[in-house]
C-alpha cells in the first residue's frame, strides 16, 4: 500500500429517517481502499441501514456519500452494482430455486454482453460468455471450497453453506467494495473460522475493500483494520480495534449502561 | 446401472454446459425425436393402429403439440419469471387474429397477403408487443394484483375480437377461416402434414426456450422470481428482466395461438381463446412443473389425456358414466391435484421425474 491511503468511500453527516424513527443520525466515516472496515454496534444501531444507504437501497434525507471520488445523487441499487459494490445479507438472500452454480453465475450478469438473439441459439458470443464466465465462477467455487454443491439447488443447503454461496455470488461480481452483513451469524466455531479465513483471503488475493458488520468481537478484532461503532444511529467511536476496545463509550454501549 | 453419469468425465465447461450433459438423456431425446419425426408419421401413413383413423392425430397429438408450445410460453412468464398471468388466452387470440390479418393482407396500408410462416411469426410479434404493454405495470403491481390485471387483458381482448370488425375482415358471422396453408410453396392439407408442421415449430421453439432459460437472461428471470431485491443488487434491472419475460412469453403464446387457429381449428371464433383457455394453460404449467420446459409438455399431456381416460376407462370396465359426470370429475381431479401440488411439490411432474432420475442415478447403490 502507498503511504497516503486512498479513500474509496466517504459518508458525511448521513441522516436516515423512517417516518418518526431516526435510524441513522449525522454519521460520518470513510473507507480506505484495500482495508477491512468493521461496523459494529448493538442491535438496532443502524448498521444494516447504513449498508443499505451505501448501495442505494435507501436514500438518506441528509448528508452525502462519495464513492470513487464522485458524490452521488439518488441512485438505484443496480447502478451501485455496476459501479462495483456487492453485498451479502443479514438474512440469506439467495435465489432459492436455482443451483449454487447458477446463483454464482448471476454475479456475472453485468459482464455478459451477448444479446438475446445469440442467447436464443446459444452460439457465438452467448456461448463464449457462458464458458468464459463459468471459468471465473469455478475459480471462486474452488477458492471457497464448494465444488461438491455446484449443481445443488441452494434451498436444500444447510445455513452455513448458504452463507458461503452468498459470499461466492458477491465475489463473482468482482467488486471493488464488498459489504458483508453479519456473514458469520448463526455459524458454529469451525464454520466461523473458515469464513474468517475466506474474508482475509479475499482481501489479500483480490485486494477487495471490505465493509464488515459483525457482532463477534473476537472476529472483529482479528479481521479489521479499523472499526466504526454505532449506537442508536449515532457514531460513538472510530479507530483501530485496540483504540475502540478500550473506549469507555463503547464499553458502556455494549454493557448497556443507561445514558 | 443403466442411467449414470459416472465415467462420463467432462473435460471442459463447454461439455458440461451442453443441453443434456448426461449421455443417456441425450440418447433418450434422440429417440423421442426419431419417434416423433419418423416413426409416428410412418405409422400414420400406413394407418397402423392406433392410427387407424385420424382421431388420435387430430384430437390428441396436434392439440398436444400446440398446447405444449403455449404452455412453454406461459411457463416462461409464470414459472421462470414468477409473474402470474391469467391472460394467456388473450395472447393466443392476438397471435391468431394478427396472423390472420397478415395472412390475408391489410388493405388499409396496402399490405398484400404475406407468406404463412411470416404471418405466424408476425402474429407472435404482435402478441409480444401487447405483452410488453401489459408488462409495464408489473414493476409496480405484484402477485394477486398482477393476476387481476392480466385477467382484465383477457376480457378486454375477448371484447375487441368480438366487436372490432376490422380483425375479422368484417365477416358477418364473426368467425374467420385460415388463409391457404402454403408453407414455402407446399400446400399443407392432410392431418399428417399439419402434425409435422406443428412438430417442427414446437421443436424449434422448445430448443430456443431451453437455451434462453439456461442462459444469462433465464438466470435473470429466475433471480427476479426468487428474490427481486437481491437481484437488483446484483445489477439486474427488474423492469428489463420482466419485460423480456413478457415479450418472449407472449411471442411464443402468440405463435401457438396462430398455429391453433390455422392448423387445429381452421375456422374459429373469439370464444376459442377465452378465459377457459387461459386457465387451462395455467393448470398445465402448475401440474407439469413451474420453471421447467419438460414440465410444460407433461402438463399439456396430462390435461389432454385425463378427460379421455375418464371416458375410456369406465367404459372398458363397464361402469356407466355420463359426459356430464366426466366433466365434473375432471374439475375435481384438476382442483385436487393443483392443491396437492402447490402444497407438496410446487415443481410439479417435472420435479417428480427429476427425483426419479436422481434415484436411478444412484441405483442400485443408495449411497
Ligand atoms: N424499512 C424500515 N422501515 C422502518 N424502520 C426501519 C427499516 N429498516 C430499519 N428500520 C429501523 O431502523 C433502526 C436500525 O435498524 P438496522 O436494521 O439498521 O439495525 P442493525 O444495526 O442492523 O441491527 P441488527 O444488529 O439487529 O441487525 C431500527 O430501529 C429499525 O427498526
Ligand atoms: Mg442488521
Amino acid at each position: 500500500m502507498s503511504d497516503t491511503p486512498q479513500t474509496l468511500l466517504s459518508v458525511e453527516n448521513v441522516t436516515l429517517k423512517f417516518g418518526g424513527v431516526t435510524a441513522i443520525s449525522g454519521v460520518s466515516f470513510d473507507i480506505r481502499k484495500g482495508e477491512i472496515r468493521a461496523i459494529i454496534g448493538p442491535n438496532g444501531a443502524g448498521k444494516t441501514s447504513m449498508l443499505n444507504c451505501i448501495n442505494g437501497f435507501y436514500h438518506p434525507q441528509e448528508g452525502r456519500i462519495t464513492y470513487k471520488g464522485e458524490t452521488r445523487e439518488r441512485m438505484r441499487p443496480h447502478v451501485a452494482a455496476s459501479q462495483g459494490i456487492a453485498r451479502t445479507f443479514q438474512n440469506v438472500a439467495l435465489f432459492r430455486g436455482m443451483t449454487t452454480l447458477d446463483n454464482i453465475m448471476t454475479g456475472r450478469t453485468l459482464k455478459m454482453k451477448a444479446n438475446i438473439f445469440w442467447q436464443m441459439l446459444r452460439i457465438g458470443p452467448a456461448l463464449k460468455d457462458e464458458i468464459q464466465h463459468r471459468e471465473y465462477c469455478e475459480e471462486i467455487i474452488d477458492f471457497l471450497e464448494i465444488e461438491h454443491i455446484r449443481k445443488v439447488p441452494v434451498g436444500r443447503l444447510p445455513y452455513g453453506l448458504q452463507k458461503r454461496v452468498e459470499l461466492a455470488r458477491a465475489l463473482a461480481m468482482q467488486p471493488d467494495l464488498l459489504l458483508l452483513d453479519e456473514p458469520m451469524a448463526g455459524m458454529n466455531l469451525e464454520e466461523k473460522q473458515d469464513m474468517c479465513r475466506f474474508i482475509l483471503d479475499v482481501n489479500k488475493t483480490y485486494g477487495t475493500t471490505i465493509a464488515l458488520i459483525e457482532h463477534d468481537m473476537g472476529v472483529v478484532m482479528d479481521l479489521s483494520d479499523r472499526v466504526v461503532v454505532l449506537e442508536y444511529g449515532r457514531k460513538i467511536a472510530d479507530g483501530t480495534p485496540d483504540e475502540v476496545k478500550s473506549d469507555q463509550k463503547v464499553i458502556d454501549a455494549y454493557l448497556g449502561v443507561p445514558h | 446401472m443403466l442411467y449414470r453419469e459416472t465415467g462420463q468425465y467432462k473435460t471442459s465447461y463447454a461439455a458440461d454446459s451442453v443441453i443434456f450433459p448426461i449421455r443417456q438423456d441425450r440418447i433418450g431425446v434422440m429417440i423421442v425425436l426419431a419417434i416423433a419425426f419418423v416413426f409416428m408419421p410412418l405409422m400414420m401413413a400406413f394407418k397402423i393402429p392406433p392410427f387407424r383413423n385420424d382421431y388420435i392425430l387430430l384430437a390428441i397429438l396436434l392439440p398436444f403439440l400446440i398446447l405444449s408450445l403455449a404452455a412453454i410460453g406461459a411457463n416462461i412468464l409464470i414459472g421462470y419469471c414468477g409473474q402470474i398471468s391469467l391472460g394467456s388466452g388473450a395472447f393466443m387470440a392476438i397471435g391468431a387474429y394478427m396472423a390472420y390479418k397478415f395472412g390475408t393482407g391489410i388493405s388499409e396500408i396496402g399490405l398484400p397477403p404475406l407468406p404463412i410462416v411470416v404471418s405466424i411469426l408476425l402474429g407472435g410479434f404482435s402478441a409480444a408487443f401487447v405483452g410488453i404493454l401489459f408488462g409495464l405495470p408489473s414493476l409496480r403491481i405484484k402477485g394477486l394484483y398482477l393476476a387481476v390485471a392480466t385477467l382484465a387483458a383477457q376480457f378486454f381482448f375477448d371484447w375487441v375480437f368480438l366487436r372490432v370488425k376490422w380483425f375479422t375482415n368484417y365477416a358477418p358471422s364473426g368467425s374467420v377461416s385460415a388463409p391457404e396453408l402454403k408453407f414455402f410453396g407446399y400446400l399443407v392439407s392432410t392431418p399428417i402434414e399439419k402434425y409435422l408442421v406443428a412438430l417442427i415449430f414446437v421443436t424449434i421453439f422448445a430448443l430456443i426456450a431451453k437455451n434462453l432459460v439456461r442462459g444469462n437472461i433465464g438466470r435473470q428471470w429466475m433471480a427476479i422470481r426468487d428474490m427481486d431485491i437481491a437481484a437488483e443488487l446484483m445489477g439486474i434491472r427488474p423492469l428489463v428482466a420482466k419485460l423480456t419475460a413478457f415479450a418472449v412469453s407472449s411471442f411464443i403464446i402468440g405463435v401457438a395461438g396462430a398455429l391453433w387457429a390455422f392448423l387445429r381449428l381452421g375456422t374459429w371464433e373469439p370464444l376459442a381463446f377465452d378465459i377457459n383457455r387461459s386457465l387451462e394453460l395455467l393448470f398445465m404449467v402448475i401440474i407439469g412443473g413451474l420453471g421447467s420446459i419438460l414440465g410444460s409438455f407433461l402438463g399439456a399431456a396430462f390435461i389432454l389425456i385425463l378427460p379421455i381416460l375418464l371416458i375410456v376407462v369406465p367404459a372398458e370396465i363397464g361402469l356407466p358414466i355420463t359426459t356430464e359426470t366426466v366433466s365434473h370429475l375432471q374439475f375435481i381431479i384438476f382442483g385436487a391435484m393443483i392443491c396437492f401440488l402447490l402444497i407438496k411439490e410446487p415443481l410439479g411432474f417435472a420435479r417428480l421425474w427429476q427425483i426419479g432420475k436422481e434415484k436411478l442415478r444412484m441405483w442400485p447403490f443408495p449411497y
